[in-house]
């Protein structure tokens, strides 16, 4: 079979998953749901590996093929086909998609055990792997959009979950509304490439663009600010960002896969897979380098003093996701990738810790309350510790090898970039510090009374069923993470997953070793081999040397961790009391969240309210309808003076008027 | 075979006044069935690719006036006319399962009102056109009328009162509409022998100075019927009056027929005025989708909310008629469906959220999704389709729409897509309101399942499967309309109108000396 027919194969096993198990939610037994999906997501997983043989059999420039179903929407000139396209950087996408959703999976197949909506969540959790696939194989820009939505959809459906949580649902709302904002980004970036190359398909507008657009010209840049627009949307780049923190209110599972792992990079590949307009509009590219510059000094700022162990993994997402947008930017374009990868492996294995230690504080999430879990539970403290030292490019791990290619890059391309090398260490020393500070503070130290209580007695703490954050009543009986809560050491499929995730946190970066083999480099050249930017490259000495800066300031930062929260843990508290302003400042998240409400959300809803209060009420309801009826009375009023009985002739009178003024019309016309 | 269709409503309507109480519901709902198998097997017969009218019915009816009696199908009434046929379906139905009061007579004006439907759809005469229009009005009133909630309680005005204020506006745009089209088979006679068939007035053409003034009574009658911002007035109270399973078909149908006639009678007959005043409706269509969508915003009846959407769909519509190009109006077209076959499940979830309620205020629902997963499943899809979520059908047809804008006039895509977001907002509060979160009372934890029965499951399964197979294939109605939809738009683009600035000043002088 071709790559292509893998590739529609990889699509339909998710989707088949999700409907299947959808349909038989009140036949099938929880177990029965949780094997279909993992099972799909596998199956989806292995056609994907025979896509990557089928192309690795090809030559390097042979390497891409569409394929269509059918014509979806193809009249008045526009050509939209159901169609998607395989090339190294899209069977790329799907290998990591399939292949971490897999695991988060075999995890949530024990994680969610006791959870009343098992079916909704496999079911959500298939279509959404289904949409990101769709995302990363369309063929052309509508179906990325379709694509893009579905799994902010998704993302939506899994946020508000627990979907009688007040809470969940508002942030529910505040992902999707922010997302469609994202799409219609897209949409208006389609029309405009269609207004200029007459065509939606990849291939077209690829080959088009630099025969079309001068460089720098203002529609392509445009075209690539309104591309950025969505990009930034789903992945949580300034001043979009705010759904993300909030997106945790979802299960850990999802904040796995979808908010860490898989979706929240889409805005990555969508900025490598359209490059080729990108080189066209440098300006563009480069608000782009600088957007994520900007967003992962400030996520990594706000991390260092988020107190809830979930936000602040997020506030680490967005700050990674920071790094890679800088690196398909500046057109290192396979390192940040590589760095999508290697991200997508610990940060979903750090959720998924996160997720076991939360359940064993029972939905507890605030690290205050939390301590020495590293005694109570080994298993997890120990895959914990592979993702944080992975997070914090400690080296040799694979975070080391990739995060370090990106800012390698950046100084081999010089001049400006140089910011971004100088910046981007400094922003790898605060997640040094970030990362540690979480693993010091949750691990070590006396057990708090949870891990007491697990290491007496080898069960789970069960806390009241309130809402830890608001204070709710919760309600279990929707699939409220209930009576029971899973940690890894008493299930061995998350035990599987996260023990397959950490190796490869550890060691995954071996694939990709300056000098030594660089796979991920070699495979994916083909896709930017069009780009002038590919042509730069770090030496293997400059590599290296950039690997030893990294490796130091990653142990300093680990060094400083150690130092602020096991050695002295007093400092930290008098530097929030001496620096108050700015600990308020990054505690508030920079104000983001109040600065939006008060510029966009108000308004809009001063609006609503001044259109039904006043508007409606007065012009519409007062002056048209009253004027209207008024007249239509009166003229009852002198119709009845001729002809006492009949009451309402509206009617009459709007037919002599109206004749009337016909007449008029006429009479002026001949 | 197109003349079946028309009259089967209306003649099962009849046989339905003579039969007993219990039987005539179900009479009606066969009715319905027959029109649609119909309107099926017409639609199977279509050759699609091809412009013209096709099953064309065509007798003189008054000769002296020029009036005939003429029918035709093309790809733009065909799907429209589908729509029309199962949307009766789904509404009769849905009322069928219920008890009415005086059925006969309900059931019988709903079928009169589908014929009457219909017609406006199929006429292919002006004044059968104009008759059809004003046809349709009247079982409507009976039925806000007679069958309608009255609202005096909570201070709003009775049921006869609010469809007398939808009468009045609907009919002075229906009576502004009969002016013009006798004025426009009188003008464009040139002193010759009358006709009102449209194509022929067509080919005599319409003079441009003549083409104002004439284009706003239709516009009037077209804008009221929609309804548009500033002569949407009537709607709410309208909307809050009328019984539920009538509002179904009256919501998803009765609309389109107004942006229908657009693109039936006054882009071929008035392509000069149409593309002079083609900012100003453009300026409308605009106010409708923002203020209908601010308004969706803010509303707690959920009634309202789907009304007010239904003015910013509307308002998509027209601006995608008005776009004045090809894709625009395909999308056009597309979005009228896809519009009737979202907002009637909409409503028919609405009429079962009442029942299980008891209100029809957002603030005091909540929570259903825990104890109705299969009525929440359904909600989502229709809520996701009327958001124009793309991967629904819906999606590509504002896609189309906001291209033909975004090629022709770049200003209003740009202001007009942030609808879409809006949409977004007030389509998920809808949902989130009613099936998330929980009640502010407790008082329905007792009750163990409040799941969607099964006859209300089968109103609701073809219309949401119809949703689903359009957003796989949505190529079905566009290729099949685009035809059709190239002639009428072209009439304007390639009639000269838009060079014709400069001679139509001159021979407005030429009028005035």
């Amino acid at each position: 079979m071709s790559a292509t027919a893998w590739a529609w194969l990889v699509l339909l096993f998710p989707l088949a998953g999700s409907i299947l198990i959808a349909l038989g939610f009140r036949r099938t037994s929880w177990r029965t749901a949780g094997i279909i999906g993992t099972a799909a997501i596998v199956l989806a997983f292995a056609c994907g590996i025979l896509a990557l043989v089928e192309l690795l059999g090809e030559s390097p420039d042979a390497r891409h093929h569409a394929s269509a179903l059918w014509e979806y929407a193809s009249v008045a000139g526009l050509q939209i086909k159901l169609g998607i396209y395989v090339d190294p950087l899209s069977v790329f996408m799907v290998l990591v998609v399939t292949g971490v959703s897999a695991l988060i999976h075999l995890y949530s197949f024990g994680y969610m055990q006791s959870d009343e909506g098992y079916h909704r969540f496999f079911s959500y959790l298939n279509f959404f792997v289904f949409s990101m696939l769709l995302l990363v194989l369309a063929g052309n820009f509508v179906l990325l959009i379709v694509g893009w939505a579905f799994v902010g959809f998704a993302s939506y459906a899994l946020i508000s979950y627990w979907y009688r949580r007040q809470t969940a649902t508002k942030a529910g709302m505040k992902a999707f509304v922010i997302n469609v904002i994202g799409d219609i980004g897209l949409v208006l970036a389609a029309f405009l490439i269609f207004q200029h190359l007459g065509t939606f398909e990849y291939t077209e507008v690829f080959a088009k663009a630099p025969h079309v657009f001068h460089s720098n010209e203002w529609s392509v840049t445009a075209i690539c600010l309104l591309l950025l627009v969505g990009a930034f949307a789903k992945s949580a780049q300034l001043p979009f960002h705010t759904w993300l923190p909030d997106a945790m209110e979802g299960p850990t599972p999802v904040s796995s896969l979808i908010h860490a792992a898989t979706m929240v990079t889409a805005g990555v590949y969508l900025i490598a897979r359209t490059h080729a307009l990108f080189v066209l509009a440098p300006t563009a590219a480069d608000i782009a380098a600088f957007v994520g510059l900007a967003t992962l000094l400030v996520a990594a700022s706000i991390a260092l003093v988020m107190t809830d162990l979930k936000r602040a993994i997020a506030y680490s997402t967005m700050s990674q996701i920071g790094y890679m947008v800088v690196g398909v930017s500046i057109g290192a374009y396979s390192a940040g990738m590589f760095h999508l990868m290697t991200h997508a492996f610990f940060k979903a294995l750090l959720f998924m810790a996160a997720g076991s230690i939360i359940a064993a504080m029972a939905n507890e999430q605030n690290i205050d309350k939390m301590s020495g879990f590293g005694k109570a539970m080994k298993f997890t403290s120990v895959t914990m510790l592979c993702g944080a030292l992975a997070l914090a490019a400690f080296p040799f791990t694979s975070g080391f090898f990739s995060k370090d290619e990106i800012l390698a890059y950046a100084t081999a391309r010089g001049g400006m970039y140089l910011i971004f090398t100088v910046l981007g260490y400094f922003g790898a020393l605060l997640t040094a510090i970030y990362t540690f500070r979480l693993i010091f503070r949750v691990l070590r130290g006396e057990p708090c009374a949870e891990a007491q209580e697990l290491i007496d007695t080898g069960h789970v703490h069960h806390a009241a069923p309130f809402n830890p954050a608001t204070g709710e009543e919760e309600d279990t009986e929707v699939g409220f993470p209930g009576p029971e809560h899973h940690i890894a050491e008493g299930s061995p499929p998350m035990k599987v997953a996260m023990g397959i995730l950490a190796f490869l946190a550890l060691f995954a970066g071996f694939i990709q070793v300056p000098g030594v083999d660089e796979t991920v480099t070699h495979f994916l050249d083909p896709v930017f081999a069009d780009s002038p930017l590919a042509a730069i490259h770090p030496t293997t000495a400059e590599a290296w040397v950039g690997l030893l800066i990294g490796g130091l300031i990653s142990l300093g930062g680990i060094g400083i961790a150690y130092w602020l929260y096991v050695v002295s843990p007093e400092t930290p508290r008098r530097l929030q009391q001496r620096f108050a302003a700015v600990h308020t400042f990054l505690y508030n998240k920079w104000y983001f969240d109040e600065a939006i409400d008060f510029l966009v959300v108000r308004p809009a809803l001063a609006i609503g309210r001044f259109a039904n209060r006043v508007f409606e009420r007065y012009v519409i309801d007062g002056a048209i309808t009253g004027g209207t009826e008024d007249t239509v009375d009166r003229a009852g009023g002198i119709v009845r003076t001729f002809q006492n009985g009949i009451v309402r002739t509206y009617g009459l009178f709007v037919v002599f008027g109206a004749v009337g003024l016909a007449l008029y019309f006429l009479i002026q016309q001949s | 075979m197109i003349n079946a269709l028309l009259w089967v409503p209306l003649a099962f309507g009849f046989v339905g006044l003579f039969l007993p109480k219990r039987a005539v519901g179900w009479w009606a709902t066969a009715g319905a069935v027959a029109t649609l198998a119909i309107g099926v097997i017409m639609a199977f017969g279509f050759e699609s690719g091809a412009a013209g009218l096709q099953d064309t019915v065509n007798t003189t009816w008054i000769s002296g006036l020029g009036v005939d009696y003429s029918l035709g199908i093309d790809g733009l009434n065909l799907f429209l006319v589908l729509l029309t046929a199962l949307l009766w379906v789904g509404g009769i139905a849905f009322a069928a399962f219920r008890e009415q009061e005086r059925p006969q007579l309900f059931f019988f004006l709903m079928l009169a009102a589908e014929t009457a439907t219909l017609g406006s759809f199929l006429a292919q005469d002006l004044l059968l056109f104009v008759l059809f229009f004003d046809l349709m009005l009247v079982p409507f009133y009976f039925l806000f009328g007679g069958w309608g909630v009255d609202r005096s309680a909570e201070g709003g005005p009775t049921a006869p009162q609010a469809t007398l204020k939808m009468m009045i506006y609907t009919l002075i745009g229906s009576l502004l509409m009969l002016v013009g089209a006798i004025a426009t088979a009188i003008i464009s006679a040139h002193g010759g022998h009358i006709t009102f068939s449209i194509e022929a007035i067509q080919h005599q053409g319409v003079p441009v100075g003549s083409q104002r003034w004439i284009f706003w009574f239709f516009a009037a009658a077209f804008l009221v019927k929609m309804p548009a911002f500033l002569v949407h007035g009537w709607m709410p109270d309208a909307y809050k009056a009328a019984p539920l399973p009538v509002l179904v078909v009256f919501s998803g149908v009765l609309a389109k027929v107004g942006a229908y006639g657009f693109l039936r009678v006054v882009l071929p007959l008035f392509p000069a005025a149409t593309s002079q005043f083609q900012t100003v409706i453009l300026l409308v269509a605009l106010a409708s989708i923002l203020y209908g969508s601010v308004m969706a915003f803010t509303q707690t009846n959920i009634r309202l909310i789907a009304g007010y959407s239904s003015v910013a769909q509307l308002g998509f519509i027209t601006a995608g008629i008005f776009a004045l190009r090809a894709d625009g109006s395909d999308g056009a077209i597309l979005q009228m469906v896809n519009h009737g076959l979202v907002v009637a499940p909409l409503f028919i979830i609405i009429a079962i959220l009442v029942e299980r309620t008891g209100t029809e205020d957002l603030r005091s629902m909540g929570g259903m999704a825990m104890r109705a997963p299969v009525l929440a499943a359904v909600f989502l899809i229709v809520a996701l389709a009327t958001l124009a979520m793309p991967g629904s059908a819906n999606f590509i047809g504002e896609f189309y729409i906001l291209n033909g804008l975004f090629q022709s006039k770049i200003v209003f895509a740009f202001i007009a897509i942030s609808g879409v977001a809006m949409s977004a907002y007030y389509a998920l509060r809808l949902y989130i309101g009613t099936m998330h979160n929980r009640p502010p009372s407790q008082q329905n934890h007792g009750i163990a399942s409040r799941e969607i029965s099964l006859r209300d499951g089968i109103v609701l399964a073809p219309l949401v499967l119809c949703i689903l197979g359009l957003a796989l294939y949505p190529q079905l109605i566009l290729h099949r309309a685009d035809p059709s939809v190239q002639r009428s738009v072209s009439a304007v683009t390639e009639g000269g109108a838009p060079s014709s600035p400069s001679s139509s000043e001159s021979e407005e002088l030429a009028v005035t000396k």
